[in-house]
Formats: structure tokens, sequence, C-alpha cells
């Protein structure tokens, strides 16, 4: 059970900044609450009792979502549902509708938010994977200024991040990829409400004959401490034609990704059909030419 | 301590409240609203039994502080009915008979709504993904989408209304009819009212001490901290006890709260009935015991063997029921047989996963009658045993049942019910206990997790000339229901099949694991696991069709079982049938399934699990482009 004296909304981030201030050491921010509140609870915090709780959900800054050139800037606490009902997202974020769509449930994603996952930093966190493949940046204020830090640096293992104390995630810039063709796979005990055993996000952009990779990006979590991006099988297929024969010799390649506490070689398999499918997915999402790949390898794999 | 000043509008009607800063949205609606059609199932976001709309949007009031409800507009499943004329759906829900315990329906009802809204054409599939939030465990949810298919077809003109209505049949005939169920209204609607829905005046609120030790000697119990506290009415141990301390369904080895020692984490040390359920927890936080930690055998084949760590005083080797079956010459029928075939065969634990966390309330009523409310499925055997432990004459205990939501066989143990009715006496005033799905989790009974060892002796055509079965399950701390479970082992494990020569022994063993009980099929899926499994070998081995060796082993009309029962009809054939046909099962030995399965990819075979029916149409339209 989470007991608190006290549950402060703020309006604007100077108020949440004072707030902050004035509660130094008895509070804890939090925005959509999907994982505070289960947190407090037998097993794992038991009872918790935090003096303050400051919501910053409710600040107009931290919802807004605008695409500004080559990036794509979302408010900390944009909930994840936006990613399935935002066209515009969906069109510069093309692996993030795909991922969405299994991250919790329609109801949690109603106010579960970006920030709140990666500041979560769990290892099997479903945004962040493709968060890094979009090259995010992680804003962070105080009431005396700002910083900007790579998601891949603000993340330093489970549950651990740089933010410190009296900071916000304010918003996170991503590179918008219209045109690129997204997909995201993900297995767990079941579909909806589960944890990633592994989950991988791929992002591809091809040429205009749908021929040769222009740019491919790939992230993967649930497998290491702290999602990551598979550089070697990016730089293996870039500039590369589309082929079954190049499909597999990159999800062949020996990664030493999987360091999870069980189920390694389970995993591994995973990882491999996960290769496959998540690029096929995504290549054909991005406009692949349907005759670059046969039929049953198709069926077989995707 | 600021309140906070909540102003919302709740199933169109204004209200401005003050609410307690940690209050959840649910607790706000249960307790301070009485709209208990928002149930808790989890409390973790997890089930689905408390989803209301916020502005429009489904969400779950669990995860949500009250504070986020400040100016929204939220409707619950008590709004659905509008001038209790039920919704489309509610009545879609009725007629397919998607209602069973009823716990997860309203919920289920909020999500079905927000997906016809979202998709006034969602398909199967897209309902499917849509209700992916809400979990219901009687019904396997066929029968749910079944209704929300109804539901859509009819709002959407593809159906006419009648559609929803009762189905004829003569008066008398239900068999293969569709017969509404009388409860379902009440179920789909949110009105009915399971024990933790249910208040009284001057109520008071339980919380239960429970052991984090698997075993421990207690040295002492120290409760004046907690006496001492505000608001705390009464707090209770072993020592209240006035009558004869033991409890269950067949040997009353359980105290209602730990005595002397605890023998599993989890088991009840002391309870405290106090004003508001966070009081009760801090003072269940301020009691103090001393423990010295014993020996624990988490085994059951280690607490078989001589010096194992003894659980209970009258059962010195551990065991507490073996079953022996024997019939005719089991060696013979092995020396007899042209294919011995051997396995083990290991089963887990598992947990009932009710929806409904276990709750109860007590009171003493004005002619001095104890009276319980709670979702037992025993009443009428806690009933006596709590006359003991009380010591009154059954005259002045009753039992009430609640409405069940879902028991599966979980709730025949009276775990907690003697605590309410002591806290009640104590107290003189009503008390309540809502377990959270943890505790629920923790301390109540898992099926039994078993090792099975089986021998099989077959002739060359498929005949069962003899089986040897020995099983060991691990019945943990107390002995709830692991006798029946292990005669039932016993007397079904065999099969339902005319062999010759049978030997059974099944053996329920205490260790210091979370007790095991009643959980559907009560034994027999553990040893019918291991002659069914063994029975697909032999056929595998035989190059047999596995319904070829199961008819041809099949008790048929007039028969006798290995434990002497005369059958009259029997309707297996029947079953296999029906099975095999409805199947769609492709003839030949096991071996010739698998990756060559020529029905994969089959519209009436299922695909393999993914998400994202949303995205079909517009995969559609790409590809189109």
């Amino acid at each position: 059970m989470l007991i608190c004296d006290e549950y402060i909304t703020p309006d604007t981030l100077s108020d949440a900044f004072a707030a902050m201030e004035r509660h130094r050491g008895r509070y804890r921010v939090v925005a959509g609450c999907t994982d505070t509140l289960p947190w407090a609870r037998e097993g794992r915090a038991g009872d918790v009792e935090i003096p303050v709780l400051i919501d910053v959900s409710k600040i107009p800054e931290l919802s807004e979502r605008r695409v500004d050139g080559a990036h794509v800037r979302l408010g900390a606490a944009t909930p994840v549902q936006r990613f399935l009902d935002d066209a515009v997202l969906g069109r510069t974020m093309p692996a993030m509708p795909r991922c969405a769509v299994w991250f919790a449930d329609d109801q949690i994603r109603a106010h579960a938010t970006v920030g709140g996952n990666i500041v979560n930093a769990s290892p099997a966190a479903d945004l962040t994977p493709c968060l890094i493949a979009h090259e995010a940046a992680v804003e962070l204020a105080t009431a005396n200024g700002r910083r900007s830090l790579a998601l891949r640096e603000f993340t330093l293992g489970p549950g651990k991040t740089a933010l410190q104390d009296g900071e916000l995630v304010t918003a996170v810039v991503c590179d918008a990829l219209p045109g690129y063709g997204g997909s995201f796979e993900k297995v767990g005990h079941r579909r909806s409400l589960v944890i990633s055993t592994v989950c991988l996000a791929v992002l591809v952009k091809l040429d205009a004959a749908g021929r040769v990779f222009e740019d491919v990006r790939l992230a993967i979590a649930g497998v290491c401490p702290v999602p990551r991006r598979l550089t070697e099988i990016e730089q293996a297929l870039r500039g590369v034609r589309l082929s079954s024969a190049k499909l597999e010799e990159v999800a062949d390649m020996p990664l030493d990704v999987v360091q999870s506490r069980t189920r390694q070689e389970y995993r591994r398999d995973v990882v491999r059909g996960f290769l496959m499918r998540g690029l096929i997915n995504a290549a054909k999402r991005a406009g692949a030419d349907p005759t670059a790949l046969p039929q049953d390898f198709e069926t077989t794999y995707a | 301590m600021p309140d906070l000043q909540i102003k919302a509008t709740i199933n169109g009607r204004k209200v401005a409240r003050s609410a307690k800063p940690h209050q959840r949205l649910l607790d706000f609606l249960r307790d301070d609203l009485n709209l208990t059609g928002n149930k808790e199932g989890c409390g973790a976001g997890e089930c689905g039994t408390c989803s209301v709309f916020v502005d429009g949007v489904l969400m779950k009031s669990c995860l949500l502080p009250v504070a986020k409800a400040q100016g929204t507009a939220i409707e619950t499943v008590e709004g659905l009915a509008r001038g209790g004329e039920l919704s489309v759906l509610q009545k879609a829900f009725h007629k397919a008979g998607a209602s069973q315990c009823g716990y997860c329906i309203p919920g289920m009802v909020m999500a079905a709504t927000a997906a016809l809204r979202a998709n006034p054409f969602a398909d199967r599939e897209e309902i499917k993904e849509r209700l992916g939030g809400n979990i219901c465990r009687c019904t396997g949810y066929q029968k749910i989408f079944d209704a929300v298919e109804l539901a859509r077809d009819v709002q959407n003109g593809r159906l006419p209304a009648t559609a929803l209505s009762e189905q004829e049949h003569a008066e008398g005939d239900f068999i293969g009819k569709n017969v509404r169920r009388i409860d379902a209204p009440s179920k789909v609607s949110g009105k009915l009212r399971y024990a933790g829905d249910m208040i009284m005046p001057g109520m008071l609120h339980v919380q239960v001490l429970r052991s984090p030790h698997a075993h421990a000697r207690i040295l002492s119990i120290d409760t004046s901290a907690a006496e001492a506290m505000d608001g705390v009415e009464g707090v209770i141990t072993c020592t209240d006890v006035p009558g004869e301390d033991g409890f269950g369904v067949f040997v009353h080895d359980q105290p209602v709260m730990a005595r002397g020692k605890v023998r599993y984490v989890g088991e009840a040390v002391a309870a405290v009935a106090a004003e508001d359920p966070v009081t009760a927890r801090r003072a269940v936080a301020a009691i103090k015991v001393v423990y010295e930690l014993l020996p624990a055998v988490f085994d059951a084949e280690e607490a078989m063997r001589s010096g194992a760590p003894v659980l209970h005083d009258y059962a010195p080797d551990n065991i507490t029921k073996h079953i022996p079956i024997r019939v005719g010459d089991v060696e013979a029928g092995f020396a007899a047989a042209d294919l011995v075939l051997e396995e083990n065969y290991s089963t887990q634990a598992i947990e009932h996963a009710y929806l409904e966390p276990e709750a109860g309330l007590a009171y003493v009523d004005h002619d001095g009658v104890v009276t319980v409310v709670s979702p037992s499925q025993n009443i009428t055997h806690h009933r006596h045993m709590l006359a003991k432990i009380i010591a009154k004459p059954i005259s002045k205990v009753s039992f009430i049942m609640s409405p069940v939501g879902g028991g599966f066989g979980g709730k025949e143990d009276m775990i907690y019910q003697g605590m309410l009715a002591l806290l009640a006496m104590k107290t003189d005033r009503p008390v309540r206990l809502v377990f959270t799905r943890e505790e629920s989790m923790a301390s109540t009974a898992k099926r039994h997790p078993s090792r099975t060892t089986l021998r099989m002796g077959f002739t060359r055509e498929g005949r069962i000339l003899a089986s040897h079965l020995t099983m060991i399950c691990d019945g943990g701390a107390y002995g709830l229901s692991t006798e029946g479970v292990m005669r039932k082992a016993a007397i079904l494990g065999a099969g339902p099949y005319a062999i010759p020569n049978v030997r059974v022994d099944t053996y329920g063993i205490y260790t210091n694991n979370t007790p095991s009980g009643a959980f559907r099929s009560f034994g027999a899926l553990q040893t019918q696991f291991a002659t069914e499994s063994t029975l697909d070998m032999a056929a595998e081995r035989l190059g047999l069709d596995p319904f070829v060796i199961r008819r041809i082993n099949a008790f048929q009309d007039g028969g006798t079982t290995h434990t002497k029962q005369r059958l009259g009809k029997v309707s297996l054939t029947r079953v296999l049938d029906a099975l095999e046909q409805g199947s769609g099962w492709e003839q030949g030995v096991p071996a010739v399934r698998g990756g060559a399965r020529s029905d994969l990819g089959r519209s009436d075979v299922r695909p393999a699990v993914s998400l994202g029916a949303r995205f079909a149409a517009h995969d559609k339209q790409e590809a189109a482009e």
C-alpha cells in the first residue's frame, strides 16, 4: 500500500520545482503511476510511506509533442497510447505503434508515460529499444537550467539512471524517420500485460527500388541489463542488397547479447528468429520489392 | 495531512467530496461512493476488474491516485444500465451465458464497451486484443467473445434486436438449449455484492500478521504496541481461542492462528481489527514476534526420509495420507507383456487465481449468534468446526455463503473465518477482512505438486495388462483436503480402462511449503497425466493411433473398476468418437504429427500467438499501395 500525506498536482514546471524544493528529501515524482502503485505492494516494496507525491502529468509542456524538422520532441508525460492514435507519431516513428500495441494493455497505455518508462529503467522496458533506435536524447531540467543526455547514457543499469536529485525528465527528442519501415517483435508468457522475455525494435530504410538497405537500426531488450543497439548487424546491412541469404547471414552473426539469468539458450533462438522476422516485416513496410525475398522464406520467418 | 477536495462527474452526477491523498480512484468509488461494481482483483493493474472510463478513456482505477480524477467525468459499470435497462452489451453477455462467477464481468463489460466504441466493426481477433487487459478464470473467454460479437452485430444492425432475447424452448427441455442464467443480470450490471463489497454500520477492518518463516518456534508475541494504537479495537492470537483449536477438511491439524510454531511462510500468526485498513496495517506492523528458526523441509521425498524435520507430532513420518490399491498381480502382468514402459512424471503447484480474493465479514447478532459471511465452498462443515473452535453450541454459530467469485476448490478451507469470528466476539462489532491478491497467493491452498513413477505393460495389440503407479504429493504444511485428493488420485489414476492387474500407491506428505488442497479434478489430474502420457508413448511404440489404443482398453457397459465399482452405462467410447471428430484428428501413430501436420494454416486451426489485429486493415491498405 502506498501511503502519502500530500498529493500535489502542479500546473507548471516552476510550480513543480518549487514543490520539489519545498519537500526536498520527502517527495517522489510520479506521472502515470502505473509502476509506482504496483511497486508499493507485498512482495516488492511492501507498504511504503512517502510524505509527498508530486504528479507532473498535468503540466501542459510535458504532454506536448511536435515534429521539429529532423526531430520528434515528445513531452515526458506523453501517454504511450498516443503512438497508436496520433498519426503523426506513427509516420515519424514507424516502429512505435507496433511496440505500443505490445505495451501493457490499452487501459494502462492510456496513462503510462514515455518518461516513466525510461526513468523506471527496466531491462525489459519496451519503449527504450525503440527510442534508442531513434537516437533519443533525454532532456533534463532543474529549476535553474536544462541539459540533454543520450538515452543510452541516461540508462545505467536495471532501475538505475543518470537522473540527479532535483532533476525532472521533461522531454525525449528522437530522430524523425518518415519513410522507414518499422517492426517490433516481442515474446513473453502471454500476449497482453506481459514483461518481455525478448523484444526487438527494427527500423529499415530502403532505396527507391526497394532493393538496397540504405539504413538499418536494430535495438534489443529483455536479454541484457540495459537495452542496446545491434550495431554489428546494422553495419553489415547498410548499403547491401536485400536477399534471403544476407538476412540468414546476419541472423547467424555471433552476438554476445544474451546475458539473462535464465533461459539463455531459448532467448538466443528467439533473437535469431526475431532478427529474421523483424527485418522481413520492416523491409516490407519500407516498400521492399515483392520479388526480393522468396515467398516461402517469408512464410517461414515472418 | 491535507485532504483532497475532489470534484468530478460520476455517472452523470456531480460529486464533491474530500478524499485522503493516498486513496486510489478505486477506493474512492468503492469505499466513499459505494460503487462496488468496480472490483479489486489484484490491485496491480493486471486483471481489469476495476476498469472505468475517465473522460471517455478506459483505465484501471486501481492504478489511478484519486487526485487524477479531479475535474474529470467518470463512467462506471453502474452507469451503463441507464434507467435500469441493461445496455446492448450487457444483454448480449446475458444471452451468451458469458458470466459465471461474475467477478470479472463488470470489468469485462467495460472493456467490451471500450472495444466497440473504439471500433464498432472490430473482428474477433481485435476484440480479443482490446480485452487483453482483463482476466477471466471461469469462462475460457469464448462466451465473452461470443457476447461482444453478438452485441456488435446487433448494434450495427446485422442482427435484429431479438437476437438478444432468450431462445424459446419447451418447458423442462434444457439440454443443448440456450437457457438464461438467472443470476446474470446482477453480474453484468455490477449490482451483485461479494463479501468484500458488503458493509455494516460500525464495521471494523481486519489485517493479518503472517509468518515470514517456513518453520520456526514462536518464543513470544507482544501485541501491546498494536493494542495501544488509536483506532485499534482488537488484537487476537492463538490465546484468544476458547475451544478446540483445529480445522481441516479431513484432519483438524491447523490452528486458527499459529500455535507454538509456524509451519509455512504466510501462515497467520495474529490479527488486528481497527477503524480503517491503514491503521490495521500499521498495527500489524507493530506486533513483535520472537521466533526460533527450525530446520525446514521443502521436498516431499526428503520429508519421507528418516531424520527429516517433523512438522506435526501426530505424524512423525510426515505422511498425511497413504492410499494403497492392489488388484491381481502386476508382476505377472509385466511378465506376460510384450511391451513394458516405465516413466517418471512431475506436476507443479498451481494457484487457483480466482478473480475474487478471499474476503469475509463476521458479526455477533442480537441473539448472540456468531455469524460469518464468506464465499466458503463448504459452509456446513465450517459451521461445525467453528462451533468447536469458539466453544459454542451449533445453534449459536451461523455461516452465510456470499457469492463465490471463483473457487475451483480453493475456498473449501476455513483459512480465515475463525479469525473473523474471534474478532467479532472480542470487539462486539462487525469485522471485515479482504485479502490482497498477494496474501491470497501466499497463504491459501494450491494444487498438489506431484512426482509419479508409472510402469505399464501392454500386449502387442495394445491391451493393458498391468499398471503400477506410485505418486508422492507435496501436501504442504497442513492437511486441508490432502486425504481426499490422494483417494481420488488413487481411484481415478489408472484411467477409465479395464486393467486386470493394478497396483497404486498415493502419498500426501507434510512439508514446509504452502499447503496444498482441493483444486478442480482433485488428484485425478496428476495421476491421469501419467497414465494418458504413457498411453500415447505406447501407441507410438506399438504403431497405433492414440484413439485406437484407448478404445481397446476402455471400460464397457457393466464393467467393474479396480476399486470394485460396478459401472452401468459407460460413455467413454462416445466421448472419444466426439473428440476425434470435433478436433479434426489426423489418424495415425502420434509420431506422424508435429512438423508434418497438414492442418497448419487451415482456417479452423489457431495460428501462432501474436498481437496487432488492429493493424490488419492498415496493412492491407499498405499492401494495396
